[in-house]
């Protein structure tokens, strides 16, 4: 009897040392992961390309035969998941470059599938550069672009992302500084976390949030944000904040938690496949039948009101950007290059961002492409410095950039669904 | 942080019992699928995830066919019992074409054979529905079932989640009816002590072998409508998780043991939702939620390593 108690105890007590250990491990991670962020946002404003990042980048000379296209990659989510934000992403960059020619030579755009994963993103990088693209309009998830920066930086591709909106893309805990071959049109996370916050305390009133978040780069950074701006304007989150990861679909163990820790607001940073099950839940539990609900720009999509129905009645979505002189233009391209087979210009989420970076590198490509008898020959760091120094009256207003790529001066706005549709808030209004 | 203390509510508990209950349902369900297979022919269905979505999709197909969200009254329940049904026939359906494709030429090859071939068909359905038919997208079911339950202090239940409970209960009463009382359960019972010996008996082999996947996939199509109408959300890919955890489930009961399966089922369900929070309430930890899986299935490995046999411990078969 004895013996087999002791035979069991001692890798029963091994287990239980080694849990624990385990267990504290993954705090530090979490706390790591939050300072980290939090950091990485203070710096954004300060930092800047640096002379090591012009070091690192092997741009190069392209030449484009007499004759030939100007390739422009575009490395975006074009099935899967993230198909219905991908795919209007892409064809609103194609939209931007229909019938343009370039100094006698057809703009000609090359789709990869970057998946929004951070597997897809270097893999279509690869293909792209394989292809021999003068520039790229892409990747369009955070994850995706953070594992390609690289990979672009190397080949001297200028690349600018419609929609990688994570923080540290643009400043990275490097010596060399952020990679200077890459821009983004979007207003970042935390701009966008900032205004959420400010609308939760201000507007809804709300003191206690609680988060729940895509455990990817883009779920985890959107919802970090939120939590440093909710806490600075004096709100608290309550209960724990909560990861789930991507095609999950029970989330009643987490409703369950949100019901205990009694919440003023919900805060979802994440993709609308996710969040439409999530509101469908969440909905149908009395308590938090109407306790307001913000979700981040990933969730604002046309899916989630056709799949959460009612559910989706009453849920504020912000979408960052704003809509800008050349809008209307825009419309009318991706309507007659779309046929009208996909959403409308007014809900393609991103669309205005890619039209905008594929415009911006166009009129780059211009401005610093040599017509020789035909020839053309584009010097890869003019063209960066072309991209850098652009003012563009864009779909989504001027589009200027910050000495590190990122977008200066951005607007967010905020929609809430009413009658199965997004209806865009005015300041102060709930 | 610290652990939220005030998390610690009597409401709580009790609405993550349910939670843990309604998944273990599923899972239970599914479960019998798996096991049953192994009790007759040694062999892991990998399949079986696959056939748990077909029912969900089947269920869909009718529910929209019907009127969708427009439904109401009496015919909501007309819709789910049909729902229901569909997916029963087309669940079965699937198992048997898989059994008598992918299976029943690799009988009497070696064991690992008709494993691969298991998975084959399982990745093979999972991509045709989620790449092949919808794109990658999911589908949502309507929102029929009437809201609202009904409350006992700290207790609510939703009908929804009675309805899932009382009526994966009944279906697997009916099961061990069917397995225990009838002839044909006979015969599954006498081929899984031994196949060689139940067709000296002049039991039909093939036949009992067939009705055993058609019972499972029936539990399976079964459980594919419930979740349908519990989680709303379903894809092509929806049937490997709960696959896996209902594998889970038949191993952790027993594997080969019908009680063994619905308990596996309902262990499993609550360890999943329960563990988390248990621990989380042991002062300084606090496993974020991704935790939970690692807590479930360290119980499983804690209870496999004192009973390998599972929960409900088979006797030793004679067969060689």
């Amino acid at each position: 009897m004895r013996k087999t108690w002791l035979k069991w105890f001692v890798p029963l007590a091994g287990l239980t040392v080694l849990s624990l250990g385990v267990a504290s491990c993954g705090d530090d991670d979490s706390t790591a992961t939050k300072t980290a962020t939090g950091t990485a946002t203070t710096a954004a404003a300060t930092a800047g390309f640096t002379d090591a990042g012009y070091k690192t980048a092997k741009f190069q000379t392209v030449t484009v035969d007499s004759g030939a296209t100007i390739k422009i990659g575009i490395s975006s989510g074009i099935s899967g998941d993230v198909k219905g934000l991908g795919v209007p992403i892409a064809d609103s960059a194609k939209a931007a470059g229909e019938g343009v020619t370039v100094k006698g030579h057809k703009i000609e755009f090359v789709t990869e599938d970057d998946l929004c994963t951070p597997e897809g993103g270097p893999a279509a990088a690869d293909r792209l550069i394989k292809a021999k693209v003068v520039a790229v309009v892409g990747p369009i998830c955070s994850g995706g672009t953070r594992a390609s920066l690289k990979a672009y930086d190397d080949a001297g591709i200028v690349h600018i992302s419609p929609s990688a909106t994570a923080g540290d893309l643009t400043t990275p805990v490097r010596a060399e500084g952020p990679y200077v071959t890459f821009f983004r049109v979007p207003v970042l996370n935390a701009d966008e976390a900032r205004e959420q916050a400010n609308f939760a305390y201000d507007t809804l009133k709300a003191k206690k949030a609680f988060v729940v978040f895509d455990t990817d780069d883009y779920g985890k950074d959107l919802s970090a944000q939120f939590q440093v701006s909710f806490k600075a304007k004096g709100g608290a989150i309550v209960g724990s904040p909560t990861g789930y990861e991507k095609k999950q679909t029970d989330f009643k163990s987490i409703i369950a938690n949100i019901k205990a820790a009694k919440p003023d607001v919900i805060y979802q940073a994440g993709f609308y496949a996710e969040a439409t099950p999530f509101l469908q839940q969440l909905r149908a539990e009395g308590d938090l039948k109407s306790i307001p609900y913000i979700g981040g720009d990933g969730i604002k999509n046309d899916e989630l009101i056709s799949g959460a129905k009612d559910a989706a009645e009453g849920a504020y979505l912000a979408l960052p950007g704003a809509t800008g002189s050349e809008f209307a233009n825009y419309a009318k391209k991706y309507a007659a290059f779309t046929k009208g087979k996909e959403s409308d210009a007014e809900t393609a989420t991103f669309g205005p961002e890619a039209y905008d970076a594929a415009t911006i590198l166009i009129k780059a490509i211009e401005s610093v492409g040599v017509d020789a008898g035909g020839k053309l020959t584009i010097d890869q760091k003019a063209l960066q410095q072309a991209v850098l120094k652009s003012t563009t009256a864009g779909a989504t207003g001027e589009v200027k950039f910050g000495p590190n790529g990122n977008r200066a001066g951005a607007v967010v706005r905020l929609f809430k669904i009413v009658s199965g549709k997004y209806v865009q808030l005015k300041a102060g209004e709930k | 942080m610290i652990a939220p203390l005030f998390l610690t509510g009597a409401e709580f508990w009790a609405d993550q019992t349910v939670n843990g209950l309604t998944t273990g349902s599923i899972y239970a369900l599914i479960a019998l699928g798996y096991t049953m297979v192994y009790g007759v022919l040694q062999l892991i269905n990998f399949a079986h995830g696959e056939v748990f979505m077909i029912g969900a999709f089947a269920g869909y197909g009718v529910l929209v066919g019907m009127g969708g969200d427009d439904l109401t009254g009496v015919m909501v329940a007309l819709a789910i019992v049909l729902a229901l049904l569909a997916a029963a026939v087309a669940s079965a359906a699937t198992s048997v074409t898989i059994e008598r494709i992918a299976y029943r030429p690799l009988r009497n090859a070696p064991r690992l054979a008709p494993l691969i071939s298991a998975i084959g068909v399982s990745v093979f359905l999972s991509h045709l529905v989620d790449d092949g038919f919808l794109g990658g997208q999911s589908k949502f079911y309507p929102l029929i079932f009437p809201n609202g339950g009904i409350s006992l202090g700290p207790l609510s239940v939703s009908y929804l989640q009675m309805f899932l409970m009382g009526s994966s209960l009944l279906m697997m009463a009916a099961l061990y009816w069917v397995v225990q009382r009838t002839g044909a359960g006979r015969a599954i019972r006498a081929v899984a002590e031994s196949r060689t010996n139940a067709s000296l008996m002049g039991i039909d082999v093939n036949r009992a072998i067939v009705i055993t996947f058609v019972l499972g996939a029936i539990m399976a199509g079964f459980a594919g409508v419930l979740y349908g109408l519990f989680l709303s959300s379903i894809r092509g890919s929806m049937g490997f998780i709960p696959g896996v955890k209902a594998f889970t489930a038949a191993v952790l009961g027993g594997i080969g043991s019908i009680p063994g399966a619905v308990v596996g089922g309902y262990g499993l369900g609550l360890a999943e939702t329960l563990g988390r929070e248990v621990l989380n309430e042991i002062p300084g930890v606090n496993l974020p939620n991704e935790w939970k899986d690692v807590v479930a299935f360290s119980v499983l490995v804690l209870i496999l390593i004192f009973r390998p046999t599972g929960i409900f411990k088979q006797k030793e078969t004679k067969r060689a």
